[in-house]
């Protein structure tokens, strides 16, 4: 799947994004980085059809996102876990399944054939207040592929797990984005998370965000060595964060 | 003292925590208290506690117990629980229509604010000496007790998982059988925990008034025939009344629905 963001922006009471555009080619794994509160979180909602552009499109395969379609397949991996206390890892799976007009043996199958495969095989049947913070974003992520999306979009997702599970998540998300093959648009304020996992890095700047570097991560982009990239990007992130001091309107 | 979270202390206070030993104590006060006090002032003022047993047993014998607790159950079946299911109503509509979330919450705190007497008053007018003043009072009093629980309930309903919800395109049905209900039920068995327990203290003060039948009816009968040894003997039925459906009916219910916590 071919996603295009064209000339994105948003305003609420301010604008928030002004002008994004960018392209990802089927299976890239796009990492969107910049300082906080620059509106990544906001562009991924328009991304994912959660929200609607004040201007500009975002196309899959050349197909418009209309907020709220029926067919538009987004699987999407929140900050939070966002399981169902009172289900099992497997209802909470095979309940995303339902819009798709699967028939309940099915969606049980499809629920614990993608639970074994980001390792959470035995625990199936478990509700999610008796595994760890780590076991509960895996099962999010099952319940993300589960549905076939279109793109996966992640929006922090290991923002609160500890800094070993945030490191083996990681190489999770590297290892099922390699075996599916999807394209994969993944929030992080973390330089080093990026740096690590992404094909396509890109820096949006301080709020109203711009792209301010489109960075490619990976072989055939001619990657640099990591040590250096990350220490460019905290070079650029520090800039935009005192470009935003600078224009803080005063008290 | 035991530390907390050490070893659960002496064998002496294990048994001691397992046989209530400081309820007991206070217990066995009470009942040396009472029986001097009986002694004292004869059993036209206070009955000596062992002839509460005894009258417990005959109206067990001779079946009075059950068509009086019947009687006052069945008018709290159809009170309480017409009040349960007006108040499901009233915030199913608070929950859909914003307007009226606004005019469920003021009628909830004015009917809060109303007293017990306004309604009995009211009912013997409406109603006269019937069933229905019972009746009525208990679903006015209770009403509002639970409906607050309820639209509590639904105003915690996390938005992050609806929003989830619609990432999924689970229809609005679906959202609200597996994400609504779900979130709603501990706050509506609370509501009806707390609401049982006023109905069943409401309902018998509504049955003083017009009726014959009933634990209320009873005790306010063997207060004017001077026996009140039975007026005894129906307080301690309704306090069994009150342990046995809180430990059997809503403590097992919250158990069972509390099995993912």
């Amino acid at each position: 799947m071919k996603l295009e963001v064209n000339a994105v922006s948003k305003r609420f009471a301010i604008p928030v994004l002004d002008g994004i555009s960018f392209q990802a080619a089927q299976g890239e794994l796009v990492c969107l980085l910049g300082p906080n509160g620059c509106g990544k979180t906001t562009l991924l909602r328009i991304i994912g059809g959660l929200e609607a552009p004040t201007a500009g499109e975002v196309r899959f395969d050349g197909r418009p996102v209309v907020v709220g379609a029926a067919d538009l397949h987004v699987g999407v991996v929140f900050q939070e876990d966002r399981l169902l206390p009172w289900m099992t890892l497997a209802d909470n799976v095979a309940l995303a399944l339902r819009a798709q007009g699967v028939e309940a043996r099915a969606r049980r199958e499809t629920a614990r054939r993608h639970l074994r495969f980001v390792g959470l095989q035995g625990f199936e049947d478990y509700y999610p207040n008796r595994v760890s913070g780590g076991m509960r974003q895996r099962a999010a992520i099952a319940r993300a592929l589960a549905i076939d999306p279109a793109v996966l979009l992640m929006d922090e997702p290991f923002g609160a797990l500890d800094a070993q599970n945030r490191r083996i998540m990681q190489a999770e998300v590297r290892r099922i984005w390699a075996e599916t093959a999807r394209t994969i648009v993944f929030v992080t304020h973390s330089i080093e998370e990026a740096v690590a996992i992404g094909t396509t890095l890109i820096m949006l700047s301080a709020r109203p965000a711009r792209v301010r570097e489109l960075i490619r991560n990976d072989r055939e982009g001619g990657a640099r060595d990591p040590h250096a990239l990350i220490d460019h990007l905290n070079q650029v992130i520090m800039e935009e964060v005192l470009h935003q001091q600078g224009r803080a309107p005063g008290p | 003292m035991a530390a907390p979270g050490s070893s659960p202390g002496t064998a002496w206070q294990r048994w001691s925590r397992r046989l209530r030993l400081p309820t007991a104590v206070v217990f066995l006060a009470v009942l040396v208290a009472w029986e001097a006090v009986s002694r004292r002032y004869g059993p036209y003022v206070l009955p000596a506690p062992e002839s509460i047993l005894t009258g417990l047993a005959a109206i067990v014998r001779d079946g009075e117990i059950w068509k009086h607790t019947g009687a006052s159950l069945s008018r709290i079946a159809v009170g309480f629980g017409g009040a349960a299911l007006m108040a499901v109503l009233m915030g199913l509509a608070a929950f859909l229509w914003a307007p009226a979330k606004i005019a469920v919450r003021d009628v909830v705190t004015i009917l809060n604010s109303t007293s017990v007497f306004v309604w009995i008053v009211v009912s013997l007018i409406w109603f006269g000496l019937t069933n229905m003043a019972p009746i009525f009072t208990t679903f006015m009093i209770t009403l509002p007790v639970v409906a607050a629980n309820v639209v509590e309930g639904l105003e915690s309903v996390d938005r992050r998982l609806l929003e989830m919800g619609q990432v999924y395109r689970l229809s609005g049905w679906e959202q609200f059988r597996a994400i609504v209900i779900p979130s709603t039920i501990p706050h509506l068995v609370a509501g009806l925990k707390v609401g049982f327990g006023l109905a069943l203290k409401v309902s018998v003060v509504a049955e003083i008034f017009g009726v014959t039948s009933g634990i209320g009816y009873i005790m306010n009968y063997s207060r004017e025939i001077l026996a009140t040894q039975m007026v005894f003997v129906w307080a301690v039925v309704m306090i069994g009344i009150m342990l046995v459906t809180d430990r059997l009916l809503f403590e097992s219910l919250t158990r069972r629905l509390e099995r993912w916590r």
